[in-house]
């Protein structure tokens, strides 16, 4: 027997009483470690807008007046260039790759990543050591030819030198993006055109680069970011921009209000950046999409212009890749026993623990705001998560700032319960790992994150909702359905952070407690000190490490159905 | 009444129209109802109301006289005891076809539990397929496991979200026949909802026609078969008249 009861009027006032109490049942276990979560992900930051608003003082008037215009214009040219150079690059490789058959162009597909794996500051010092006067290039010149050119001319220390390196170890982020894109995105638009009589040149600059817009504006953003985000480099070559302008007014002036303003200014200016990219991406109107992806047909290339893609490739590869890692290689070789072993293994253990600790809780932290971001509906759940992972757009220099102060603040707060517990110092925290290892979780969140998310966003919410009808609670569920079934996502963003950390310096050099060093500090102390040839042990273990990771990695992902 | 379903209302956040509007209905032991509708209709919705997997803004829901929600009470979904059968099955990958339908058979013994998988895998004709995994399966027997594991536990009601969209045609006509067998034989309350008119005459003691998140229509396939039935269903289907 069936009955049915019709009726009619909708109470409009009476709904909305009942959305709030709907929003408020949300509220659980999850709910409240997510806002936790986020809160302590975000808060320190906010200490940098403070800084803005509180009083001036000489040093921070001297540099307004002096410095700043400086370090805007040299961050500026820094941006510009590499941007251009990393685009024209990673852009050009992308097509060949993605268009055309010619031989190593299966072994060049992937090997193009792997500058990724070489942090820049160890490419600045490695081709450093390549060009001074001892290097191999003047040494060869020297001793093979007999002609002993001018120094000078082989001096990479400068802002064109900088701009070098950054090309060449950031290009992969411009041709991974454009050339995913690319091979999925392109082919009926490219064979329309072909169909239309136009050729290989009007091809790139009529259609590719167009309807590549989003994916190259995605990949150069994230090159401008590192850029701002590096000290490496700049410190090294002698450059002056915001992050060593943090550090001298930190470790230089002892004037942490001072840092804290140029730290804030830096902000401002990747906000600016940020927003200007959002500009540029507009509505997406360029982007062409389709459910049905097909992959472009490949042409094949004979003759000179297949050697001549095959040259390139290589080219590129050997100035990112294979000439720093043999140059490397040759150095270990030299001063293999100088660093006893029991020290640079307490590095590598050092490098491992902080990397393997700031992944894992990285991904626990990312699996329970993405767990509480497909949970609870509303635009804040959305909205929250987006706000988190902004960290990863912050320079390293400015969110140690940000963690310092807020750690000074934290001892401060928890000055009485030392004292309770009969502790003598009053700086307890803020000289411990806890403060390097919070600064990594703020810095590479989104890495982690975004990982995670992509993979609930796969998942779906079908299986956590078939679990908990068959009678399993949330957190059982999320333990027996989610975990097993996000395990690619977890162990993807679980090396993707590892591999940051493990290449991460000014937030490890301002931060790190006293005598601890990790393979990147100690990389970069003994390039600083002109130990090149030492430096090369701990690098190459870092290269190597990464390499790995890397390619693991993108094969990992060439796998995917995705 | 078995179940009983009392001005249910919803709309979903950040939206002003109402997604469910004022929907009541009751059904008996064992009967099986259609909600029948286009896409947008809020026939889904309804399911996931019924479920547990969103609020109602107001409305209430007892079974056997016990109230599952209303103002005051909302048991979660685990705690329901009411099957889901989901347009895309959600069978769990990584498990086998006795390990999904294992899990909802927790509050059993070890040899309760196996003895209950041997009872839901014949009764779906299944019973050499319990070591595979979901991918090793048709879409039809996918479609078989799910239901094998929504039944397991002994749930009051059953829900059955889209159950022939993934399937195709020659399929459908065979899989609506035993999916009613199946239900009649295991007397359990099902409600699904469905875009299909074949599916909903096929399957239902009673159907509900939809119309943004209201009431269109309701009746006995046979009542509603007159007034709104296609006819090339009527030629392809006269066995279905007096259902």
């Amino acid at each position: 027997m069936l009955r049915v009861k019709r009726n009619k009027g909708f109470l409009v006032e009476e709904l909305g009483c009942w959305t709030v109490q709907r929003k408020l049942s949300n509220v659980n276990a999850w709910t409240v470690s997510a806002v936790i979560i986020m809160a302590l992900l975000f808060l320190p930051n906010l200490t940098i807008v403070s800084g803005i608003f509180s009083p001036s003082n000489d040093n921070w008037a001297h540099m307004k007046e002096f410095v700043l215009g400086s370090f805007i214009k040299t961050s500026l040219i820094l941006i510009g260039a590499t941007g251009f150079l990393t685009i024209a690059i990673g852009l050009s490789l992308a097509w060949l790759i993605a268009q055309y058959q010619f031989p190593l162009r299966n072994f060049l597909k992937w090997a193009l990543v792997l500058p990724l794996s070489i942090p820049p500051f160890i490419g600045a010092y490695t081709y450093h050591g390549i060009f001074n006067y001892t290097g191999v290039i003047q040494t060869t010149l020297r001793d093979g030819f007999g002609k002993d050119l001018n120094p000078a001319y082989f001096d990479i220390m400068n802002i064109p030198g900088a701009v070098f390196i950054y090309t060449l170890f950031l290009y992969p982020y411009v041709y991974s993006i454009t050339r995913i894109f690319l091979s999925q995105q392109s082919a009926s638009l490219i064979e329309s055109a072909r169909m239309l009589g136009k050729g290989p040149v009007n091809i790139f600059f009529q259609v590719v680069i167009p309807i590549s817009r989003v994916a190259i504006i995605g990949g150069s953003s994230l090159v401008v970011l590192e850029v701002l985000n590096d000290y490496g480099v700049v410190k090294y070559y002698g450059i002056q921009t915001f992050t060593t302008g943090i550090f001298q007014s930190w470790f230089g002036l002892g004037d942490i209000e001072t840092s804290i303003k140029l730290a804030a200014s830096l902000m401002g200016f990747v906000i600016f950046i940020l927003m200007a990219e959002k500009l540029l991406r507009g509505r997406r109107q360029y982007n062409y999409s389709t459910t049905k992806v097909r992959p472009l047909p490949l042409i094949r290339l004979k003759g000179w212009k297949a050697f001549m893609a095959t040259g390139y490739g290589l080219l590129i590869l050997s100035l990112g890749f294979l000439i720093p890692v043999v140059q490397l290689i040759d150095w270990t070789i030299l001063t293999f026993g100088t660093i006893p072993t029991e020290e640079f293994l307490i590095y590598v253990k050092n490098s491992v623990t902080v990397a393997g600790i700031s992944a894992t809780v990285i991904i626990i932290f990312a699996l329970i705001v993405g767990n509480f971001s497909r949970l609870v509906h509303g635009k804040a759940a959305k909205l929250l998560p987006k706000l988190t992972i902004l960290g990863y757009s912050i320079p390293g220099a400015v969110i140690a700032v940000a963690v310092v102060t807020a750690f000074i603040g934290l001892d401060g707060f928890l000055a009485p319960l030392y004292r309770l517990l009969g502790v003598d110092h009053t700086l307890v925290l803020s000289v411990s790992l806890a403060m390097l290892i919070s600064a990594y979780i703020i810095r590479f969140f989104a890495i982690g994150y975004n990982s995670i998310e992509s993979g609930y966003d796969k998942i779906g919410t079908d299986f956590r909702d078939a679990s908990r009808l068959l009678g399993v609670g949330l957190t059982k569920t999320f333990f027996r359905i989610d975990v097993p079934m996000l395990k690619g996502a977890i162990v993807s963003g679980f090396i993707l952070v590892f591999i940051d950390v493990l290449k991460e310096i000014p937030l490890t050099l301002i931060l790190r407690p006293f005598n601890f060093d990790t393979l990147s500090t100690k990389a970069f102390q003994y390039a600083s000190d002109e130990k090149i040839m030492e430096a090369s042990q701990a690098s190459l273990v870092i290269v190597g490490i990464s390499a790995l990771a890397i390619v693991v990695f993108y094969k990992f992902l060439e796998k995917e159905p995705e | 009444m078995y179940i009983s379903i009392q001005d249910l209302c919803f709309s979903y956040p950040d939206t002003n129209r109402a997604a469910v509007d004022h929907f009541s209905l009751t059904i008996g032991k064992g009967e099986v109802v259609s909600i029948l509708g286009k896409s947008g209709s809020g026939k889904s919705t309804i399911l996931r109301l019924l479920a547990g997997l969103e609020k109602p803004s107001k409305g209430s829901l007892c079974i056997q006289e016990n109230v599952v929600f209303d103002d005051k009470v909302f048991l979660a979904p685990e705690k329901r005891g009411i099957g889901m059968v989901f347009q895309d099955y959600a069978l769990f990958p990584h498990m086998t076809v006795q390990d999904n339908i294992k899990f909802g058979l927790s509050h059993l013994k070890k040899e309760e539990k196996k003895k209950r998988i041997q009872e839901v895998l014949e009764l779906v004709e299944l019973e050499d397929y319990g070591n595979r995994y979901p991918h090793q399966l048709s879409g039809g027997q996918q479609q078989r496991v799910a239901i094998a594991r929504a039944i397991a536990p002994n749930p009051h009601l059953i829900l059955l979200d889209e159950p022939f969209s993934n399937l195709d045609a020659e399929l459908q006509v065979k899989i609506r026949k035993e999916l009613r067998d199946i239900l009649k034989k295991a007397n359990i309350t099902s409600i699904f909802v469905t875009h299909d008119e074949n599916d909903a005459f096929a399957l239902a003691d009673w159907i509900i026609k939809l119309k943004d998140g209201r009431i269109d229509a309701m009746g006995r396939p046979c009542d509603l078969l007159g007034a709104s039935r296609p006819s090339e269903i009527r030629q392809q289907e006269p066995e279905l008249v007096g259902v």
